[in-house]
């Protein structure tokens, strides 16, 4: 947190807006700027999003009818230059119901837009598309994440129409894909446009996983909230629930012990390693050489018994807590950690060396699913697939949490390399394989570094009564990017709204940019190279 | 005209392919899967998978017409009647008066066209696809076939394959110098032809990729079965008229029960070794990018050129 940039913004912002802020509010690193009126929502944002250079990290929209304050959205921006800061910009929506879209200026904004719109039925005037997103066969009319709604609402079903895009053309066909696969993966449905076998089109419909997460948090005390916040995907337990307590250790100023910071880098690292593995696994099943991939899965499950070892479960549930860790990590534990990691490490590096000295398998990686930079940089895009796309954004270094540190000084030659590292890469599936090699080998030495744990305990002690109606953001970095929690405390500890943005969210819509260049059977290739999470998405 | 006993051993002959063919097919899936180090399914599986299936109910699309109910028999009935006209283990087949390597080829193309057409027929998207891409492959794999088989007539004086098997039978090693080229496009054929990796992925559950699977994606119970048991036939034809053009060794030329024995023998080890060599390959390569495999058979075709420039040399 850099309180000098947190003034500098301030001081910016009431200069600029003077007329138009209502107030101004400091949370740790957040800094809330609160509209007079929600019409000088697109102005204020915009001016975040292109003159300080931030990206959009979500929109959170909140029912506070009850507490006499409408409707309020709050728009979060994230600063990811090492300045490690959040602007929010907060507004309350008129009677009217209405609110201006900002997704023409921000493209990333139209899905949280057609969310709220759907969710809370708040219409963005000016967004050319708002049908729904998730509730597919919800009627008409009903919006969940209203305070009127009740949670026990028995709700009928009901058929709507969902109007693709369609290309026209002379031999332009469309193929219907899913929601129901063929292989044993989560539901989505995708609408191709093809020409041949050329990609002119791809529309993706997601939300068939819905769980309605965010509402069934509201029932919830903290601690319940936290075995949901693992489940959100299950892949990236360690991730969410480590963002969740975050959130609450931030609400309620509790500070956990260093050791406790460690253990989470651990794991969260720990997971990592294991899921981009299965990644890359993933990846050498879709270019059918299965050869790649059964050797890649044996490393995979030899690091999941590692987390059983560890934590008692594969997919590491249970290893956080509000106020710390619910897992330590023994002498013992650490030196089977690190000769498990040592060997897997070995024998992964010949394996990959193995696996790009492959041409058949290189050729298939190669240019596919290239990802312009602009488009990713439009859509917000997080994590590898940004990383791959040459994309400098890590939440670890760019809002330094738990045990990670903000990364050090760099001399100016090094920040000259780092730049053309990262011109050198080029979005297609090759460079995502890249990355996620290169970053296997660094969670394994973060890993080794951060076992060297202190010994002031695992756990401070849970929040006492929280004064409610605070908030705060909770943030941390999957295997797939940065994961967002936001959480408002209502009365008795419980909770009043959870607002959850994994990754897969930010990084769905960029599907339809990256195949544009590919034919249809490079397809699953490519889908697998960005590892979108459907659960994750559709909450 | 032909005794008894030699019409009698070229239904066995016959029957043979048709019901060795699922243990080939069992053969290259164990392999594969101990080059993955899995320990796989027993050889077997694939009788058990035909035995399940044949037992199963049938869905049938209510879009489809008679193409797509009848695809399973054509296919079947072509396949199997095919391979009466290869020698097995014996040098010639009496059934051979009827029809030679080019009828083979012909009936391949009939049980191909009517699996294309009974994939577009259901009318589901994957088997358009499905059809399109097979189109595209046998349009470009069938004009190297018959190249192929060109030179393996020209130098032995006849497309009829009891005169091709018999001549080789006779010869030392291999006589002549074009046949290693013939060999060596026939290999990309008969991995094009019966849909392995690089063309296509036998084992994949990715709709979009498919090719063969995309085809027969509709077909279920009775029909499967029938389908996978003539891709299985298929299989083994070739590999019989590969080993028995260009490695016919050990291949009986008299009806003793003795030389049939070693025929019998020498052929199945020949043929499993085959399969073993092909679904080893398969493991050591991913699949090749749908517009490179016309690469892939262009070697094949220019292969065979070579071999026809040999011949004439």
């Amino acid at each position: 947190m850099n309180t000098i940039y947190l003034d500098k913004y301030k001081n910016e912002m009431l200069e600029k807006f003077a007329d138009k802020i209502d107030k101004v509010e400091e949370n740790g690193n957040e800094i809330h700027f609160i509209l007079k009126d929600v019409n000088d929502v697109p102005l204020t944002c915009n001016h975040v999003y292109s003159i300080l250079g931030t990206r959009l990290a979500t929109i959170i929209c909140t029912d506070e009818l009850g507490i006499k304050n409408g409707f309020v959205l709050r728009y979060v921006f994230g600063k990811e230059n090492r300045e490690d800061i959040f602007i929010f910009i907060t507004a309350v929506v008129s009677q009217s119901l209405f609110f201006p879209s900002i997704a023409l200026q921000i493209p990333a904004a139209a899905l949280y837009e057609r969310e709220i719109k759907e969710m809370f039925g708040l219409t963005p005037t000016g967004n050319p598309d708002t049908r729904s997103l998730v509730l597919h066969e919800f009627p008409e009319g009903i919006f969940p994440l209203r305070k009127e709604f009740l949670l026990k609402t028995k709700v009928a079903r009901q058929q709507r129409q969902y109007q693709f895009l369609k290309v026209e053309g002379d031999g332009i066909c469309e193929i219907p894909v899913g929601p129901v696969h063929a292989g044993i993966i989560e539901p989505g449905h995708f609408r191709f446009s093809v020409l041949g076998e050329n990609i002119i089109n791809l529309e993706t419909r997601l939300g068939y996983a819905h769980k309605g997460i965010e509402k069934l948090a509201e029932s919830m005390k903290l601690d319940d909230a936290l075995l949901l916040a693992e489940r959100i995907s299950g892949d990236e337990s360690v991730a969410n629930s480590t963002a969740y307590c975050q959130a609450v250790e931030k609400i309620s100023g509790i500070r956990i012990p260093k050791r406790a910071e460690n253990i989470r880098v651990v794991f969260g690292e720990m997971e990592r390693i294991y899921n981009h593995i299965s990644t890359l696994a993933g990846i050498s099943t879709d270019a059918g050489f299965a050869f790649g991939a059964a050797r890649l899965y044996i490393l995979k499950e030899r690091l999941m018994q590692l987390n059983e070892s560890l934590s008692g479960s594969r997919i590491l549930f249970g290893v956080n807590r509000i106020g710390g860790v619910r897992c330590d990590i023994s002498a013992q534990d650490s030196r089977l950690v690190i000769s498990t990691i040592g060997t897997v490490l070995r024998d992964f590096d010949k394996i990959i060396s193995f696996l790009k000295a492959k041409s058949s398998f290189m050729d298939r990686l190669k240019d596919a699913g290239r990802i312009p930079r602009k488009a990713a940089q439009d859509l917000g895009v997080v994590g590898v697939v940004a990383r791959a796309a040459g994309i400098d954004v890590d939440t670890r270094h760019d809002h330094p949490y738990a045990g990670y540190l903000p990364r050090n000084h760099r001399t100016p030659q090094q920040i000259i390399e780092d730049q053309i590292e990262m011109e050198k890469r080029s979005g297609d599936a090759l460079a995502r394989f890249e990355v996620r090699v290169r970053e296997v080998r660094n969670s394994a030495a973060m890993v080794e570094e951060m076992l060297d744990l202190d010994c002031d305990g695992t756990f401070t002690g849970m929040p006492e009564k929280i004064t409610p109606y605070r908030s705060a953001l909770g943030y941390s970095e999957s295997h797939r990017g940065q994961t967002v929690h936001w959480i408002m405390i209502g009365k008795d500890n419980s909770i009043f709204r959870y607002k959850i943005r994994t990754a897969s969210f930010c990084n769905w819509p960029i599907i339809g940019h990256a195949v544009l260049k590919d034919i249809v059977p490079d397809f699953p290739l490519v889908n697998k190279s960005l590892d979108l999470s459907y659960s994750g998405n559709d909450l | 005209m032909y005794s008894i006993a030699e019409i009698l051993i070229g239904v066995i002959q016959g029957l043979a392919i048709i019901l060795l063919s699922p243990l080939i097919t069992g053969i290259m899936q164990k392999t594969k899967a101990r080059t993955q180090k899995r320990i796989g399914a027993t050889i077997l599986q694939p009788y058990y998978d035909i035995i399940k299936l044949i037992k199963k109910d049938e869905v049938v699309s209510d879009q489809s017409s008679w193409i797509f109910k009848v695809c399973p028999w054509i296919n079947f009935v072509a396949l199997a009647t095919a391979a009466f006209f290869i020698p097995l283990f014996l040098t010639y087949s009496p059934f051979g008066l009827a029809g030679d390597l080019l009828l083979v080829v012909g009936l391949f193309a009939l049980a191909r066209f009517f699996t294309m057409l009974a994939g577009l027929d259901v009318a589901s998207s994957f088997g358009g696809l499905g059809s399109s891409r097979e189109m595209m492959f046998s349009a470009l794999l069938e004009p190297a076939l018959f190249l192929t088989i060109f030179i393996v007539a020209l130098t032995y004086g006849g497309t009829n394959l009891s005169t091709i098997v018999a001549a080789v039978a006779g010869a030392t090693l291999l006589p002549h110098p074009q046949l290693i080229f013939a060999a060596i496009a026939m290999f990309i054929i008969v991995l094009g032809e019966t849909g392995r990796l690089p063309f296509d992925n036998p084992a994949t559950h990715l709709e979009l990729t498919m090719v063969h699977e995309a085809m027969v994606l509709e077909y279920s119970g009775k029909s499967l079965a029938l389908i996978e048991w003539s891709q299985a036939i298929k299989l083994m034809i070739l590999l019989a008229l590969v080993v028995n053009i260009f490695a016919p060794w050990g291949i009986s030329s008299s009806i003793t029960v003795a030389t049939l024995g070693i025929g019998f023998i020498s052929l199945v080890a020949k043929i499993s070794l085959l399969a073993v060599i092909i679904a080893y390959l398969e493991s050591t390569i991913a699949k090749w990018r749908l517009f490179r495999i016309p690469d892939l058979i262009t070697i094949a075709i220019a292969s065979s050129m070579i071999g026809m420039v040999l011949y004439y040399l």
